[in-house]
């Protein structure tokens, strides 16, 4: 651990000595990425600072974007990279051992699918699909190839996440009956912003694949399309399958029975999408709601008024017949016994900044499974479990009712309306990978 | 090599000189030395030559002169003619502010509906105002220029730029000030810059469909013409004012585009560097627009995320790391890249120089002045003046310091000798 800390604050250092990463290194994966935006080259670097991979391959769709990656990477490790614009390319030229998939969610599907299928362990961003089958797909391909997934749930290994569990099973909380997740943010009403062309460097229509191609936007790439819906699930997709994760992480239920869902876009108003203009379309708040054998959990998410009110902005309320517990983010975690006259416990939070990640640790587990040939952390088994919780939330609140789930089956109870949303149509020539 | 407005060498340091100034200050525009119109001074360099200001602070910090509030963003002051101009955004608007340099009075104010733009970072106003005489020049994130009256607020002319001409929307808007040429109002809009007349706003011309960078348009003298230097999504390049012809372009990929700090030029070279990681060169300029820039040096002593460096005799001084990292000043030298010195902790605030000395807004809101020199940083003066985060640089007029914070905490330390 001390050496990793070491080796990722001289990595500038390194760079000017890369001959000292090539020494007596003997189990060096043959590591690709695909999507070398702002997280993928988080989830790289971690690779490059391990000293177990080399980094042979990187996948974009923008010419210039893999071009700095190609640079970046040889700061920091030496490695020389080769690039590529299409990542089945890549797969067949470089037969990687290893592929991190750091695409938008319309992607995860069909590059874990090929990348599994092309022999190599896979570590892919969280939610694992954009739809329901998808991730099912991905899923039974994992099982198929008998390779290893980590999927990015970095909080299920997380020092504040473990300890906060620990304390939650050891009894101190009581009996837990409900948890409340939630993320609130500031904000008001979103004005549309000017389509204009893509970057030069850039092939808009690879990036949309599988996934309507709307006009490019400054709103949407690079970064924003988490805010629409046609390439993810707004911050219930990007935020909620990590609290939702940490629930079932807890539980030993597998899934919830039935879910309802409501939100809305009172405030940021109505989408945006013309020739000329377009807003992100993801609701500017929701509120779902799972109801499992032995408790009731409460997602909600709201993008205005912030949360001066309570002591916390984001995580998860445990509540127990001993008192609350909140897990966090920056905060760590605190418990609040019911009883004020004792005291409230706390545990900092140990993570890696800027961005407020365990992807060092997220890695290291990833690589150790591949080695000792076990499930890693985040395996897709426990991901595509939590991941499908706020697909089946996006669900409900799009057929606007409540939906029945028979998690063994994976379908919704007499509701074809509804389990017809459990996939979508791909666009063309792009197919929708089979169950 | 930087165009100078004045019929003399600059700094004058000689009290001998004086008597010799006093007659030159009465014929000539000496007075405007001491304001600071546009971004990075007078003469774009970061500098300015104004003299006779204290660079110790009593123990109480120094006094201020006045505060305002005006609203979220980074927009830097521009002064002149005894009036400071700046930008923020609140609830939804922008708002273009003028006070009384001296006393902070708000003489007017203009507001249009605009956009927070708050995507990985707070939002609000990141360009500054342009003063050129009694107009003011004003370009908003998404577009929106306008010409005022700088005395009274009217709007002399106003346009959409984006709507009008579908110029492309770089990721964080547009942030480089309008320049004034002569005649021409310069943009950095669309791959390579667009030119409209200042007394009216019409076109003159325009670039390709591409992604702007996010400097200001910067007038360089070369030889017997003037050339205008400019950062986009992907190069450091020269066009021709009157007709936006290019003359000469180095190809420079950082993170997203993010070309910010203005070029310097030096000699018969330019220096370029940016941030993300990317790191600094400097390029022997090319003769012709088809040849390839000789590249002298590249390293990454310094990545400019946001503020340029600011070049004094042969050392570069500037900010070298990104917001969400460890920040840190450096001193390096122009002609080899070589680090003279580095000073942790300082954050990615900015540094503007005057009179031999640093002045120096680091990212916590600390302001700090201190000679400049290539053997380290020693400040004779600190003062925490504002609470952070404080991404953009001081500017100094007439013996005020102007700095702001992300919030729109505006405060002018007076700096005047009594």
């Amino acid at each position: 651990m001390k050496r990793r800390v070491f080796l990722q604050s001289t990595g500038l250092f390194l760079a000017g000595a890369p001959y000292l990463l090539g020494q007596s290194n003997p189990a060096r994966y043959r590591t690709a990425l695909i999507g070398c935006g702002w997280w993928g080259k988080n989830i790289l670097q971690e690779a490059a600072a391990s000293r177990r991979c080399q980094i042979t391959a990187l996948c974009d769709v923008d010419a210039n974007v893999l071009e700095i990656a190609a640079d970046q990477v040889n700061t920091w490790s030496g490695d020389s990279p080769k690039t590529y614009r299409d990542h089945r390319e890549l797969l067949e030229k470089e037969k990687p051992d290893i592929v991190i998939i750091a695409t938008p969610d319309h992607w995860h599907a069909l590059q874990t699918i090929d990348a599994l299928k092309a022999g190599a362990h896979v570590f892919v961003e969280k939610p694992t699909g954009h739809t329901v089958n998808e991730s099912r797909a991905m899923f039974k391909a994992a099982r198929d190839s008998g390779r290893v997934v980590q999927v990015g749930l970095h909080r299920r290994i997380g020092p504040h996440h473990v300890s906060g569990m620990d304390f939650l099973r050891s009894g101190k909380v009581g009996d837990v009956g409900m948890v409340r997740l939630f993320a609130h943010s500031g904000g008001g009403r979103e004005n549309p912003r000017p389509n204009s062309e893509p970057p030069n460097s850039m092939d808009w229509n690879q990036w949309c694949g599988p996934a309507p191609v709307r006009p490019f936007n400054g709103k949407l790439h690079p970064g924003g399309w988490r805010n629409f819906l046609d390439y993810a699930n707004g911050t219930l997709g990007d935020w909620g399958v990590h609290w939702l994760d940490q629930v079932l992480w807890w539980t030993e239920e597998k899934y919830p029975k039935r879910i309802f869902c409501t939100g809305g876009r009172p405030i940021s108003g109505t989408p945006v999408l013309n020739e000329k203009e377009q807003t992100t379309d993801a609701p500017d708040h929701q509120v779902a709601t799972y109801e499992f054998e032995k408790f009731t959990c409460v997602w909600e998410h709201r993008k205005f008024a912030g949360n001066a009110s309570e002591k916390h902005a984001i995580g998860a309320y445990f509540y127990g017949t001993k008192g609350v517990l909140h897990i966090g983010w920056r905060d760590g975690w605190t418990f609040y016994p019911s009883n004020d006259r004792d005291a409230q416990v706390r545990e900092k939070s140990g993570l890696q900044e800027p961005d407020g990640h365990n992807l060092t640790l997220l890695w290291a587990d990833f690589l150790n499974a591949i080695e000792q040939k076990r499930p890693a952390v985040a395996s897709i088994d426990n991901a595509h479990r939590s991941s499908v919780l706020p697909l089946l939330g996006m669900i409900s609140w799009r057929v606007g009712r409540s939906i029945e789930w028979d998690g063994d089956k994976e379908t919704i109870i007499n509701d074809p309306k509804a389990n017809e949303l459990l996939q979508r149509p791909y666009r063309s020539p792009w197919k929708y990978p089979e169950v | 090599m930087l165009m100078n407005p004045y019929p003399f060498p600059l700094p004058v340091r000689s009290r001998t000189l004086i008597s010799i100034l006093t007659v030159l200050a009465s014929l000539t525009v000496f007075s405007r030395a001491d304001d600071w119109p546009q971004w990075r001074g007078p003469n774009r360099d970061g500098v300015s030559q104004e003299q006779g200001w204290i660079d110790q602070f009593p123990n109480s910090g120094p006094p201020i002169a006045w505060k305002a509030t005006v609203g979220l963003g980074f927009s830097s002051v521009v002064v002149g003619k005894g009036k400071a101009y700046t930008a923020g955004h609140a609830n939804g608007s922008d708002t273009v502010f003028c006070f009384d340099a001296l006393s902070g009075k708000e003489l007017w104010k203009h507001s249009y509906p605009s956009e927070l733009g708050d995507k990985f970072f707070e939002g609000g106003t990141t360009g500054s105002p342009t003063l050129a005489g009694d107009r003011l020049f004003w370009l908003s994130r998404w577009g929106d220029l306008y010409c005022y009256n700088a005395n009274s607020g009217e709007i002399i002319w106003s346009r959409q730029i984006v709507k009008e001409t579908q110029a492309r929307v770089p990721s964080w808007g547009f942030s480089g000030a309008p320049t004034l040429y002569k005649n021409l109002l310069i943009l950095n809009v669309g791959d390579a810059g667009m030119a409209l007349e200042a007394a009216t706003g019409k076109d003159v011309w325009k670039s390709g469909d591409g992604d702007a960078g996010y400097n200001t348009p910067l007038p360089v003298t070369r030889g017997e013409k003037v050339e205008l230097w400019f950062a986009n999504g992907e190069a450091y390049f020269s066009v021709e004012p009157e007709t936006g012809k290019e003359k000469w372009r180095f190809k420079w990929l950082t993170q997203y585009g993010v070309n910010a700090a203005d070029p310097i030029p030096y000699e018969d070279k330019a220096f370029v560097s940016s941030g993300y990681g990317k790191g600094a060169a400097l390029f022997k300029i090319p003769a012709t627009s088809d040849a390839e820039p000789e590249v002298i040096w590249k390293n990454r002593v310094l990545r400019t995320q946001l503020n340029g460096a600011v070049l004094v005799g042969k050392h570069l001084y500037g900010v070298d790391g990104d917001t969400t990292g460890r920040a840190e000043l450096k001193c390096l030298e122009i002609e080899t890249g070589k680090e003279a010195w580095a000073e942790p902790g300082f954050g990615t605030g900015g540094i503007i120089v005057a009179d031999g000395k640093i002045i120096a807004l680091a990212a916590s809101g600390e302001l700090m002045i201190a000679p400049v020199s290539p053997e380290g940083f020693k400040p004779t003066a600190r003062a925490q003046v504002l609470g952070g985060k404080c991404w953009t640089a001081p500017v100094l007029a007439n013996g005020l310091a102007y700095c702001r914070n992300s919030r729109g905490d505006l405060v002018a330390v007076d700096l005047r000798k009594n």
